[in-house]
């Protein structure tokens, strides 16, 4: 009996702090790949080529692909699917176009919202204010990028837009989505 | 058998001269058959050759290659057929035809010394591959120094474009190299070699070449024309200096007559002058030189220029006779009459042809040649204030630009628009700018007289119609249009005819419709025999060049006609590849083209000055690198004149070689992936980002830095360098899903060396898994880490910015914390993967194998070195991606393997050395000759050779010493030999490298020159002064010079020793009954070798008995069976069961193993001639983990069991926990298992397979699966195996915990990724356990006396190039008890240990060393000091001679008897106290 096998003391330390496999649902990850976009979510190897290189994960250090892919394989499921991380995705493909084992997960993230969805994490409607705010932050990027280059009528875009007021109503009114 | 066995050749074919190739051929011919080895590039060495060093002994690469490429390419039973491909191999196993295409060389092998001169003198600069584009080389060049043949060679691609858009053939891209060397005599020698009239062509020709162009394509063509021009110039205007031409020989007896004196005329002449007739030139003119002087206007081409070019043919004895017209009073059958046996009608086409409306006669008309032609010869036509000039053509401009001069407001009128212009664009644009208008789309219709005066030209304007017969839009008059062009003169310009008429009424030379003379295409002769015909005469009005053209091949035609046919001379016929494309790529910075400088438009029209005025020196200079070599070698022949050798066969051609052989040794080896593919890393942008290979030639002392590291932007040294793992390789989307295998550990080593040569940098490896799973490669990585501060990072790179400033590269990893991260790197190493050769498909098309679908050979998982042909074995890594050990040893086995097919044929191709007769040298006073070497830098770049080599021949009883740059080449030993000769050597001694490796050689050497091969001395200056030394190159030199006398007052007292070769017995021992012993043992047997197999246990099988499936879905039990029942069927295998060696003695050759068995008293001994160590290893017995305690707890060859046996127990499993790295990669054991990623991989899919609601969760540090083994873990994730990672310091907790009742068995393991601990309850938990060496290995060890390593697996002699011998001679070493290692390892291992053992067992005698001891009785005191001392047990005491002998089979000349003797009755021959002696006294003068 050496240093690391069952010995009593081990015991207790463990206890508090693990996870148990038993409270997770080995079956998610099979459920995943059955979504269109998820197929080939059980290939990862770690690489974490897709957190190198996400935009999102340079923002918010807490948005990080390799450890969404993860909690995915070991069975995490409510805490996945009721997370706020499967929203900040932008949508970007970069991941996608570098991951050597071709795990797709751009499109992962439209399966997990999907699960979402359905199974009552958010409204519908909530998903449709997601794609409403995509559109209106390319909106809005545009009219500033064209405010930002001299010349270009920037000014007149951006008062003529009305991207950003149209923006805040929609998250005026998102609050009430996720908590119904 | 006997039949068969007559049928089978005992002759084998290698394909691929890399390390696998080498060693396959070295083998085959040590085993009695004759090689060929068949080579793709020019010389033997492969990959090999361009490393660095090798992992993890860091051996220099080359140093341990380089005396076995000697070897192969000197040993007389190996034909060495470089620059060779095998096109087709037909027949079957026992007998194959071979077809092999040998592409030209263009250098003759048996005259090539190696000098090097030729690629000094080449123009012509290439990226050079074996420096991975890092350097350059020239066009004639040798891939590496060491290279055997040690011979240049010539890479030509298809002739460049611009040289097959000349007409007349002149080889552009060769004259523009010859500038660009300021060569320009040679260049005008090779302009004129096709076209007598540089200055002429480099002034007015329409150089097709220059459209052609390659580098066009970047920017603008090259000004080809510009710089002929210069060259010509250059001798012009230094004529003195330059010889006159030697008049050509007069070989013939025949005389040709040429009628006209224009450019093709001459051409002619002066081509029929080189073959040696004598040319008489026909001149109706009073000038020379026909159009070239009447036609072209002087501003264009100065008299002077052509009057120089026209004097200089007839100083080669052509004669011109002036105002001779053929025709009215010279009829051509006067001439045939005179002795002419050949006519050839060049006049031109002087005629102009007229436009056929009213007006046409008045005097104020003038033809355009005619008119060109008047000033030309007076320089004064009276022409009106108002010209109007007729046509688009050259003429046409001409006469315009002409009539500019004369004063006139010249239009030029033509009916097209000026897109369709005939004429050459820059004419139209300098007539633009010297004022001469345009009126496009007119036509005249009628000039208006009054009485003889011109009064206007009534022109219509025209449209363009539909497109005519000569692809121009047909012009088409515009009704009601008409208007009068106010003129008082017209020149008409609208082309020209031969004027015919001097051929006379009854003439059988015929004319065509368009007036002109009619000639056979394939002669060029017309109707009448021995008349021939060419230039603008029969092609109508054309171009200078296309004259020269006609000329030239006229003259070859009427040479032909006269000496009645000959073949055509060979053309360069070479197949262009890749390296075109390579060509374009490397060279894309835009340098536009050199300006013309020319006279100013307003300057011009004042006279006749030549308006263009020629480029400078620098301007030509300038514009001849602007040249892309596109043809790779110019032709310019430069190498040919200095070669003194005149080894130089430009004329080479191809050949088709056709072999008959009986067995065939695929080694083409593999190809490095090309991370251009790989856009975000930036490779072939960033000039930072370099490939390993790249990296690997940095490092080398002999590369393009000369081993400093520094990065190629700004060549300062690099503060930090990323190593990327994983480029090309373990990628699901490029085609490279496999493991690259080897990347890991190269990695690794090249982050030690670059941290040895440079202590500041800061390497970090980025990467998945660390592979390091070969023998000792962890301890390599744990020293990396430990002892050298190399960092490694679990992260893939997402992408490699560069910061364009400083060049500096940004790359996008993930932290130790997981986070995103930029971090700044001033280098980066892209770690390319492995990937079967591009002509892989070719190779298996040629050879009638198949491939995998990753392209390698396709083997099958019990025959890892056979292909699907029989007959037909692979090794190295065209079988998979490999390492060296691996490569060579199924190079050692394929040989194995090919040597048991053909036993039957062996010796019967082979032939037997034979030496020069030894000379006598007793009673001659000692004559040393010293050799000192630079190594290229290794030693001269520190150590200042040529001042050792003074020093050395100051010595006593030296009477020759040289330097050489490499003094182990093959030109080298020539040379050696000749200066034994020369100058009576007696001793020879070589100051250079390690005696360990290059010895022999220089031994065999001199025993090839007729001396006793004992009679050298070898000084190591490299390692124990260049390199030890290398930053006090003073004190480095001294020492070597204190080295020097020292070998040379040793060699002054060598004596010649000969060796005594002793008979052998003919069998094999193979100690241990598994898979390697069995496979080994049938190897030998079936190489007709008796054998005899030892197993301790009762039945035979070892480990794999214990095996039930594989990954790749074999069954082991079946192939088990079918092997025991070989080796028990097998007339010659012996097995001994139950036996265990309790004995061993004797030597190579004469072995005799001592057994005992169960129930016997004695000792069984056995008589053998090689022995091979195939004792397998164990399982590590695990003593954590709960393991022996709680039953549900296993090891995973217990799982397999399980899994095999039957479903029951593992129905109520739900959940499998594997652990891996049970027993390995840790603190004693600090080794990878090899096996146990893939076992667990194989076990988890099998489970998985039964199964697939279980949950198999493996818990793993790296996941091995090496190889091709790579897509079974993926297989595996993709079945929802769930592989978490763990580290070395935080390993899994196994628990039994009580819960409920029940004892619940838990495994706790962090996951890294998430964070966070995971508790796994487990109903089955497999413990991955690792390979244990076998306790009675030592005993085993000390019998055989043989080494272990530290952890006590047998230690092979050599890591990389000896993988399965031991450094007792006649003793192997394979399978498990050499290091852990899967089943098909074994199975290779074991048939290169039965190929090696081969090696020793198919001579008929076994050939002793000459340095032994003897003992001088008169001496002895019979105190039995050295009995007791020896190591090799060589030294008895014989009790009935009393006397002490010394087996001197046994003897290793170690010493250590002639040290311990107390009086000095003991000597070590070649170590003798007197030579020792006066060694030490020189090293203390």
């Amino acid at each position: 009996m050496g240093e690391v096998g069952a010995v009593e003391q081990s015991q207790a330390k463990t206890d508090e702090t693990s996870i148990s496999t038993s409270d997770l649902d080995p079956k998610f990850k099979y459920e995943v790949a059955e979504e269109p976009g998820g197929e080939n979510i059980k290939v990862c190897f770690s690489c974490g080529i897709c957190t190198a290189g996400c935009p999102v994960s340079e923002i918010d250090p807490d948005y990080n692909p390799r450890r969404i892919v993860r909690m995915i394989l070991l069975g995490m499921r409510e805490q996945v699917l009721s997370s706020d991380f499967i929203w900040l995705c932008t949508l970007c493909y970069t991941c996608y176009a570098r991951c050597p084992q071709n795990v797709k997960f751009t499109d992962v993230m439209g399966a997990l919202r999907n699960m979402a969805v359905r199974e009552g994490h958010v409204h519908a409607s909530f998903l449709e204010r997601v794609e409403q705010i995509d559109h209106l932050a390319q909106q809005l990027r545009h009219d500033l990028l064209l405010k930002a280059l001299p010349g270009k009528g920037g000014e007149e875009a951006l008062s003529r837009s009305d991207s950003r007021e149209a923006l805040e109503r929609l998250l005026d009114g998102e609050k009430d989505c996720v908590d119904g | 058998m006997a039949e068969a066995a007559k049928e089978k050749v005992g002759a084998v074919l290698v394909v691929g001269g890399g390390i696998a190739g080498v060693q396959a051929s070295l083998d085959l011919a040590e085993s009695g058959y004759y090689v060929h080895l068949v080579e793709r590039s020019a010389g033997i060495g492969g990959t090999m050759a361009q490393l660095d060093k090798t992992f993890p002994t860091n051996d220099c690469s080359m140093c341990i290659l380089s005396p076995k490429l000697v070897e192969c390419g000197r040993h007389l039973n190996i034909e060495v057929i470089t620059c060779a491909e095998v096109t087709a191999v037909e027949g079957r196993a026992g007998d194959f035809r071979v077809t092999v295409r040998r592409r030209a060389r263009y250098v003759d092998l048996d005259k090539c010394t190696g000098c090097g001169e030729c690629a000094e003198a080449c123009p012509v600069a290439m990226p050079n591959l074996f420096e991975e584009a890092l350097a350059a080389r020239k066009a004639i060049s040798r891939p590496f120094p060491q290279v055997y043949p040690n011979c240049f060679a010539i890479e030509k691609m298809r002739r460049g474009r611009c040289g097959v858009a000349c007409p007349a053939g002149v080889n552009v891209q060769g004259y523009v190299a010859l500038i660009r060397e300021r060569r320009y005599a040679e260049a005008l020698a090779l302009i004129r070699e096709n076209n007598p009239f540089p200055s002429v062509c480099g002034r007015v020709c329409h150089h097709p070449c220059e459209q052609e162009c390659r580098r066009g394509e970047i920017d603008e063509p090259v000004a080809i024309a510009a710089l002929k021009r210069f060259v010509a110039d250059w001798e012009r205007a230094d004529a003195a200096e330059h010889e006159p031409p030697p008049p050509f020989e007069i070989t013939r007896a025949e005389q040709v007559a040429i009628v006209g004196s224009g450019p093709a005329g001459l051409t002619a002449a002066y081509c029929l002058g080189k073959c040696g007739y004598a040319t008489t030139v026909f001149e109706a003119l009073p000038v020379a030189g026909g159009m070239l002087r009447v036609g072209i206007p002087e501003y264009r081409l100065p008299r002077a220029v052509l009057d120089a070019e026209i004097e200089r043919l007839t100083r080669f004895g052509i004669r011109i006779r002036l105002n001779t017209p053929v025709g009215r009073d010279l009829s051509i059958g006067q001439l045939k009459s005179a002795g002419f046996s050949a006519v050839y009608l060049a006049v031109g086409a002087h005629s102009d042809l007229k436009l056929g409306i009213p007006g046409e006669s008045l005097p104020a008309v003038l033809d355009g040649v005619t008119f060109l032609r008047e000033v030309n010869l007076a320089h004064s036509v009276q022409i009106g204030k108002k010209v109007a000039v007729i046509g688009g053509g050259n003429v046409a401009v001409d006469a315009a630009r002409t009539a500019r001069r004369l004063g006139a407001d010249v239009t030029i009128l033509y009916r097209r628009s000026r897109t369709e212009m005939p004429a050459i664009e820059e004419e139209i644009e300098a007539a633009e700018d010297e004022g001469v208008k345009f009126l496009f789309l007119t036509a005249p219709t009628a000039f208006k007289g009054e009485g003889t005066r011109l009064v206007g030209v009534a022109c219509t304007r025209m449209t363009l119609g539909e497109f005519d017969a000569s692809g121009r839009r047909r012009p088409v008059p515009v009704a009601g249009s008409e208007f009068t062009f106010d003129a008082d003169t017209v020149i008409a310009a609208i082309g020209q005819t031969p004027d015919a008429s001097f051929l006379g009424e009854g003439s059988a030379v015929t004319l065509s419709r368009r007036g002109m003379i009619e000639v056979d295409p394939e002669t060029v002769m017309t109707n009448e025999a021995g008349v021939f015909a060419g230039g603008d005469a029969v092609s109508g009005p054309a171009s200078v060049i296309e004259a020269i053209a006609a000329g030239k091949e006229a003259a070859h035609k009427i040479d032909r006609y006269l000496r009645n046919e000959r073949p055509e001379p060979a053309v360069r016929e070479t197949e262009a590849d890749a390296l075109e494309e390579r060509v374009l790529s490397y060279a894309s910075e835009r340098r536009p083209r050199q300006a013309m400088p020319e006279l100013s438009g307003e300057k011009r029209i004042a006279d006749f000055s030549e308006v263009k005025l020629g480029f400078d020196e620098e301007a030509a200079l300038a514009e001849a690198t602007r040249c892309l070599d596109c043809g790779v070698c110019s032709e310019c022949r430069l190498c040919e004149t200095v070669c003194e050798a005149d080894a130089i066969v430009h004329s080479m051609v191809d050949d088709v070689i056709e072999l008959n052989v009986g067995a065939v040794v695929l080694a083409p080896g593999f190809d490095e992936f090309a991370p251009g593919e790989k856009y975000n890393y930036g490779f072939g942008r960033f000039p930072n980002v370099v490939t390993s290979i790249q990296f690997e030639r940095i490092l080398s002392a002999s590369g393009p830095y000369a081993g400093h590291v520094v990065r190629p932007s700004d060549r300062k040294p690099p503060r930090n360098i990323a190593f990327l793992q994983c480029v090309g390789s373990r990628e699901a989307n490029g085609g490279h899903a496999y493991c690259s295998s080897v990347c890991c550990t190269y990695a690794i080593k090249e982050a030690i060396i670059a941290k040895e040569h440079l202590s500041t940098v800061e390497p970090t490896v980025f990467l998945i898994d660390l592979r390091t799973y070969g023998k000792d490669f962890d301890k390599y990585a744990e020293r990396a880490r430990n002892e050298y501060g190399i960092e490694f990072l679990r992260s893939g790179v997402s992408e490699i910015l560069e910061d364009p400033h400083t060049h500096d590269l940004l790359v996008r990893h993930v932290g130790e914390d997981g986070l995103a991260k930029l971090s700044r790197f001033d280098m980066v190493v892209l770690s390319v993967g492995l990937e079967a050769p591009q002509r892989a498909e070719q190779i298996a098309r040629a050879l009638g194998i198949r491939l995998n679908r990753h392209r390698f050979a396709l083997t099958k998982e019990f025959a890892p070195l056979e292909t699907s042909r029989d007959g037909v074995y692979v090794c190295g890594a065209f079988g998979g991606p490999k390492d060296i050990p691996q490569t060579v040893a199924d190079a050692c086995g394929a040989a194995g393997s090919a040597s048991a097919l053909l036993a039957c044929a062996r010796h019967s191709r082979t032939r037997i050395k034979e030496y020069p007769p030894e000379r006598d040298v007793s009673g001659e006073e000692p004559r040393v000759g010293v050799f000192v070497c630079h190594c290229g830098i290794n030693i001269g770049g520190v150590v200042d050779v040529p001042a050792v080599k003074e020093f050395a021949s100051t010595l006593d009883a030296v009477v020759f010493a040289d330097e050489n740059l490499y003094t182990c080449s093959q030109d080298t030993q020539e040379t050696i030999k000749r200066f034994i000769a020369e100058h009576g050597l007696n001793r020879v001694v070589v100051a250079s490298c390690s005696p360990r490796t290059h010895e022999p050689l220089f031994r065999e050497t001199i025993r090839e020159a007729g001396l006793n091969p004992y009679l050298f001395e070898m000084t190591n200056i490299r390692d124990q002064c260049s390199w030890v030394h290398r930053d006090a190159p003073e004190a480095a030199t001294e020492k070597a010079k204190d080295l020097v006398r020292m070998a040379v007052a040793k060699a002054r007292l060598l004596e010649p020793l000969h060796p005594r070769s002793l008979e052998l017995t003919r069998a094999a021992v193979v100690i241990g009954g598994g898979v390697s012993g069995m496979v080994a043992a049938l190897a030998l047997a079936d190489q007709g070798f008796p054998v005899h197999l030892i197993e301790k246990e009762g039945e035979l099988g070892g480990n794999v008995r214990r095996l039930r499936y594989l990954l790749g879905g074999g069954d082991p039990s079946i192939y088990l069976k079918d092997l025991v029942a070989r080796v028990q069927g097998h007339d010659l295998i012996t097995v001994h069961t139950e036996a265990t060696v309790v004995d061993f003695s004797g030597f190579v050759g004469n072995f005799e193993i001592g057994l005992m068995k169960p129930g016997k008293t004695y000792i069984e001994t056995i008589k053998h001639g090689a022995a091979i160590v195939a004792t397998g290893a164990q399982e590590y017995g695990p003593q954590e983990y709960l393991y022996g305690s709680d039953r549900r707890v296993v090891t995973a060859l217990e799982l397999e069991e399980r899994l095999a046996r039957d479903n029951g127990p593992l129905n109520s499993v739900q959940n499998v926990v594997m652990i891996q790295c049970v027993g390995s990669r840790d603190l004693d054991y600090m080794y990878c298992s090899r096996n146990c990623c893939s076992h667990a991989v194989k076990n988890a899919l099998k489970l998985k397979q039964k199964a697939p609601e279980m949950n198999v969760y493996v818990l793993y540090r790296d996941i091995r699966t090496y190889g091709f083994l790579e897509e079974y873990y993926r297989k595996a994730r993709e079945i929802g195996v769930i592989f978490i990672r763990y580290e070395a310091d935080r390993k899994p907790i196994v628990e039994a915990v009580s819960r409920n009742g029940s004892r619940e068995l838990r495994v706790t393991v962090k996951d890294e990724v998430i964070g966070a601990n995971f508790a796994i309850k487990a109903d089955l938990v497999a413990l991955s356990t690792g390979v244990r060496p076998l306790a009675e290995n030592r005993g085993l060890a000390q019998l055989l006396k043989v080494p272990l390593n530290d952890e006590g697996f047998f230690l092979e002699a050599h890591m990389k190039l000896r993988p399965v011998d031991f450094a007792t001679d006649g003793v192997f070493v394979c399978g498990l008890a050499h290091a852990p290692k899967s089943l098909d390892e074994s199975i290779a291992q074991a048939k290169a240990a039965a190929g090696r053992a081969g090696t020793i067992l198919a001579k008929d005698k076994v050939a002793g060393e000459g340095m032994v001891s003897e003992v001088d009785r008169d001496l002895c005191s019979l105190c039995c000091t050295c009995v007791g001392m020896c190591p090799y047990e060589a030294i008895t005491y014989d009790y009935n001679e009393k006397r002490i002998e010394v087996n001197e089979a046994l003897c290793k000349g170690c010493g250590t008897c002639a040290a311990a003797c107390p009086s000095g009755a003991m000597t070590a021959r070649h170590f003798s106290d007197a030579q020792l002696f006066a060694q030490i006294e020189a090293a203390l003068v």
